[in-house]
């Protein structure tokens, strides 16, 4: 592989070809995330100039009910829903990785939610979880249930959940799919002839060998967990825009654009990012350790 | 590219004539039906007044307020834009309008025949920092279909509260018996003050806010009872379709023609006459303190950086004159704020035939929309608790007080 590394002026060129990105990334991404953090300090309302606010915004906001009900239902929605989407599309990747008939199919079938427009798909998943003539509740009823109101405030945790995990199947399970198909399959040949069971050869060949896929997958699972909304809020707004089921981000957007209130929405922002890195660098401390063992 | 050219060419040709022409921008939330009624009062403006040019930008209403922040946060304001009154003080108050005081001084006249109380929301200690453009009043809407079909009377203006909930327990119907309910008395919007329960607390004697003095009042005794009466027809009676219910039908139960009756302003009646529904309008209902409704007024404001405000002003003048009130009437979306107009042809004699006149004279009994800084803010804080009692999270005692308590914070929030 060291043939491949640039040599000499080729270095500078690397640079050149680079600097788009680079600069991009500078100023776009790093650029917004320290501008963020110092609009957080500030009491600002977009059309006067902003404030000294110290870390006042910060103080105010346990004490901010639209936000602690925006912060819970993150939470319990993550919890929920890194699990399953990491599970779920790691058995449908083993599913799917296989030589059968029509597998291309399955395989389209199970990405194609990633690659729906998001909108279009929620309003469709209004209609499935419709409390009369809903599609659920015609299962329901005619296995001879009741009818569940899904997006009632108990139940809409879980139907969004749903679709959430469901919309992240494909993603996960790409990944998952490259991972499994750069296992060499004289691995699981040699154990299968020295006996191994099929849970026997999952369990200790597929699944270190997929390590570092699983890590990626539930980092950025655990990204988009913290993150989501589309889904979320197509399913449960309400008149004048807003939502039954508030999350982070929407109220960050709230806090902001239509309360004038940049400064809260900043460190509402901080906050939010301070929870991904912190959980990212769990993530990174638990894969040393079991990288070390296995 | 034809456009572009003839863009050019219009560009040259007045950069070349004599008298330097002047374009001020008009930017409004609506549809662009709206928009092209717009265009044609802009034209007529432009044919009286041949140096000024007018643009129309129409976005939709989340987009609007989205691009308008950006707009005047980034110093490229619009020269003339739309104004919803309950937000107007969001704007006016961060000292982004021009004060329109010393053009109305000028011209004394200017405000001739325009009802006092749509002019309400845009006073301040300095003057008008805006002006009203049209109204709202809500009134009772009735599918005349449903009401025959149940052989119930029209209501009228000596229905009580108690004699619309009795009907809109009547109207709702389960036909086949299979438990699942097709029709339902009553809808209207819960989540925003305007079109259902203030006018409701009012008619207990009540009031949703006291703006000065930083208090939420819709945990009041009579505010209590309001959201009781509320509380009982919806969820006691079942007259109303839960959210869940009214999912699959989409957003308005009224337009979906699922409600016998809806509380709403005008803006509904183009739409329910486009679904082809057989309605007409009435007063709302008694209260045990009598009759009330609620007005809302949208309006216009001029930037405060605009490079034209003369021009700006004569284009603002001309939208409240009779002719352009007139042309607005047309759009049957609202109520002209003039009063030869409402009173007039334009207004009553619109395509849609129903009591028209009846939105103007609710005005005899309607309390004013709340107008204060912060209103979004609090209406969303407000909201988002009652939804607690609608959902059945919280009993409604327990919801009302977390709407008083979370609505003072939202108002504390924005002194």
């Amino acid at each position: 592989m060291g043939n491949l590394r640039p040599m000499g002026p080729e270095r500078w060129w690397v640079l050149v070809f680079l600097a788009p990105t680079l600069l991009g990334l500078l100023l776009g991404t790093f650029g917004s995330i320290f501008a963020t953090l110092g609009i957080s300090f500030t009491d600002w309302d977009l059309l006067t100039p902003a404030t000294l606010a110290g870390i006042s915004n910060y103080v105010d906001l346990p004490g901010d009910r639209l936000f602690r009900n925006a912060l819970w239902n993150t939470l319990a929605f993550s919890a929920l829903y890194v699990p399953a989407t990491v599970i779920i599309s790691l058995f449908v990747a083993i599913g799917l990785n296989r030589r059968i008939p029509g597998i291309s199919f399955f395989r389209v079938a199970f990405f194609l939610p990633t690659v729906s427009s998001p909108t279009a798909v929620g309003l469709l998943w209004t209609w499935i979880y419709a409390e009369n003539n809903g599609l659920m509740n015609r299962i329901v009823t005619a296995l001879g249930g009741d009818p569940v109101s899904w997006l009632s405030r108990d139940v809409a945790l879980y139907s969004v959940v749903i679709v959430n995990v469901w919309g992240a199947i494909g993603g996960g399970m790409i990944i998952f799919l490259a991972g499994l198909q750069s296992i060499p399959k004289d691995h699981c040949e040699v154990a299968a002839l020295d006996g191994a069971t099929p849970w026997q050869r999952l369990r200790f060949i597929t699944l270190p060998a997929l390590a570092p896929a699983m890590f990626f997958q539930i980092v950025l699972t655990t990204i988009n967990a913290f993150q989501a909304f589309d889904y979320i809020y197509i399913l449960t707004r309400t008149g004048n825009g807003n939502s039954t089921m508030p999350t982070l981000v929407f109220s960050i957007y709230r806090t902001g654009f239509r309360f004038f209130r940049m400064g809260d929405a900043a460190a509402q922002a901080v906050v939010l990012t301070g929870m991904i890195f912190v959980l990212t660098l769990v993530y990174f401390r638990l894969q040393k350790r079991w990288g070390a063992q296995a | 590219m034809k456009h572009l050219t003839s863009t050019a060419l219009a560009l040259i040709l007045a950069a070349g004539a004599a008298r330097a022409e002047t374009t001020i921008d008009f930017a409004l939330w609506g549809s662009p039906e709206e928009g092209e009624v717009w265009k044609t009062i802009a034209a007529e403006f432009e044919a009286a007044h041949p140096d000024i040019k007018v643009n129309i930008e129409v976005a939709d209403w989340d987009g609007y307020w989205e691009k308008l922040r950006v707009q005047v946060a980034g110093g490229e304001p619009p020269d003339v834009f739309a104004m919803d009154a309950p937000l107007y003080p969001d704007w006016q108050s961060r000292g982004v309008l021009l004060n329109l005081q010393p053009y109305l001084d000028a011209n004394p006249s200017a405000l001739d025949g325009v009802y006092p109380i749509t002019l309400e929301a845009y006073r301040t200690p300095d003057g008008l920092f805006g002006l009203p453009r049209d109204f709202q009043t809500i009134v009772l809407y009735y599918n005349k279909d449903m009401f025959d079909a149940a052989g119930q009377s029209y209501p009228d203006d000596s229905w009580s509260y108690d004699d619309f909930r009795a009907a809109a327990a009547r109207l709702t119907l389960d036909a086949n018996g299979d438990g699942v309910k097709e029709q339902w008395g009553f809808w209207a919007e819960v989540y925003d003050m305007e079109p259902f329960w203030g006018p409701v607390v009012w008619a207990w004697g009540g009031s949703p806010v006291d703006p000065a003095a930083g208090t939420t009042l819709v945990n009041t005794p009579e505010a209590q009872a309001a959201f009781q009466f509320i509380h009982d027809m919806w969820k006691v009676d079942g007259s109303m379709p839960s959210e869940q219910e009214l999912a699959q039908y989409g957003y308005d139960g009224f337009l979906a023609g699922v409600a016998a009756m809806g509380f709403s302003g005008h803006w509904s009646v183009p739409e329910y006459a486009a679904a082809g529904l057989n309605f007409d309008v009435a007063p709302l209902p008694i209260g045990p303190a009598g009759r009330a409704t609620g007005v809302n007024s949208a309006g216009f404001v001029i930037s405060a950086d605009t490079d034209a405000p003369d021009a700006a002003w004569q284009f603002v003048q001309f939208a409240i004159s009779e002719a352009g009130q007139a042309k607005l009437a047309n759009i049957g979306l609202a109520v002209p704020i003039l009063e030869s107009v409402a009173k007039g042809e334009a207004y009553l004699g619109q395509p849609v035939q129903i009591n028209q006149a009846l939105f103007v004279d609710a005005l005899d009994y309607a309390h004013m929309k709340p107008v204060f800084r912060g209103y979004e803010e609090w209406s969303s804080a407000v909201g988002d608790a009652l939804n607690l009692a609608w959902s059945g999270e919280e009993a409604l005692a327990d919801a009302l007080a977390i709407a008083a308590e979370d609505g003072d914070a939202a108002l504390a929030k924005n002194q």
